[in-house]
């Protein structure tokens, strides 16, 4: 895999940390032991009246925030909870073009020296497609033929994946928004959707504002257990990165949890108006 | 050692050497993260509140003067998960809390662990 500099450093560090120090949002701390899935039962009834999978209710990203503190109900083999941050860079990223590499490199840089950066996630804006969905907090999907509704508990962000349009607005019709246009079909148990129309500043990065070029997502998600969920996520911006940014999201269906409400700006008390924390 | 049973659950974040993290919301990088300090103090305020809860203390330093401390937290829907409810921590109570530190040398932190006059955790799950 290539990476860029920026992006090699961060491996490096996260590599460095000790088993047990860090648990990302969305998975198990590098070099710590493997996690091992107590599975539970998926959604009931398994499919839908039109034969389709049901997937109606509320996961977690596996092995993430909402199971650190869980222990024995969730996952195995991930240290009894302490980190809950997110890395600004995501060392999974490809090798960026110019200008963007050199703005991620300094924006990184100023970070490191202590210094607070701009966030429009800071502000309570939501965090947009494709990184809502890392779903910190977790997610509820609605399911209807028509519509699949996928909710994070993070600002309440929600999107819309259209089943019975076949084609996105032509591209001068097209109203550029956070989530984007997504529309969605079956293959066998996958689902297929296609995003566009994403905002350019919906950053791809946590707590960095950084335009970005015209946005494609493809994602195919599915079901590898009956409690466990998978987007295959494909992020393509010939913009800013040299190839397509592929990620894997894996979620877990909790029963015993549901969608909570998370306002930001309720008490939004400590940063200044560009989003630096102070 | 009493300090173990801090270092449990309600972290904010824990040295990251060298890394520079963000909450789901923003930036940490007003904390430092490489230092850990315990206070002892009384809580005058704990606000329930997204994006993050936070808790004021006030810690009596070694030369008699009070000094008001304002701690950021999680937030609800993670401190609750935790078995934390709203009135957790009351005005008047006496606690002892591990955290993060300003790097401006403030009265302010993140919160990392906090326990009450007992010596008993606060939140969280067994």
């Amino acid at each position: 895999m290539t990476t860029s500099g920026p992006i090699k450093i961060l491996i490096s560090m996260i590599a460095a940390l000790g088993t047990g120090a860090a648990l990302a949002a969305d998975g198990p701390p590098p070099g710590g032991p493997p996690m091992v899935v107590k599975h539970g039962p998926g959604p009931s009834p398994a499919r839908l009246p039109d034969g389709r999978p049901n997937w109606t209710g509320f996961w977690v990203p596996l092995g993430g925030l909402m199971e650190a503190y869980r222990g024995p109900s969730g996952v195995e083999g991930v240290p009894g909870g302490i980190a809950v941050n997110i890395p600004h860079a995501d060392p999974t990223a490809p090798e960026m073009k110019s200008p963007h590499k050199e703005e991620l490199a300094r924006l990184l840089a100023a970070s490191a020296r202590g210094e607070g950066l701009a966030s429009k996630e800071a502000l309570c804006y939501p965090p947009g497609m494709p990184k809502m969905m890392t779903m910190v907090y977790g997610m509820e999907i609605l399911q209807t033929p028509k519509i699949i509704a996928l909710t994070s508990e993070w600002d309440a962000a929600s999107r819309r994946v259209w089943m019975d349009v076949k084609a996105h607005p032509p591209e001068e019709e097209l109203e550029d928004t956070y989530v984007g246009d997504s529309i969605g079909h079956w293959e066998k148990d996958t689902l297929v959707v296609d995003t566009v129309g994403v905002r350019s500043d919906v950053s791809y990065f946590y707590g960095l504002s950084m335009d970005h070029g015209k946005t494609h997502v493809i994602e195919r998600i599915h079901q590898t257990a009956p409690d466990i969920l998978v987007d295959e996520l494909t992020l393509i911006d010939d913009d800013v990165f040299v190839k397509p940014w592929v990620k894997t999201y894996t979620y877990h269906y909790r029963p015993d949890l549901h969608i909570q409400e998370y306002v930001c700006l309720d008490n939004n008390r400590n940063v200044d108006s560009e989003g630096k924390a102070k | 050692m009493r300090s173990k049973s801090f270092v449990l659950i309600v972290a904010v974040l824990l040295s990251f050497s060298g890394v520079q993290m963000v909450s789901a919301h923003h930036s940490f990088a007003a904390f430092d993260t490489t230092r850990q300090v315990t206070l002892t103090g009384t809580v005058r305020e704990f606000q329930w509140t997204n994006p993050h809860c936070w808790l004021h203390i006030d810690v009596t330093n070694p030369d008699g003067q009070v000094e008001q401390w304002q701690l950021e937290a999680l937030s609800p829907n993670v401190l609750g998960r935790l078995g934390w409810k709203k009135n957790s921590v009351k005005p008047g109570d006496k606690v002892t809390v591990l955290v993060n530190p300003t790097r401006d040398g403030g009265h302010g932190g993140a919160l990392i662990s906090i326990t009450d006059a007992t010596g008993k955790k606060i939140g969280g799950r067994e």
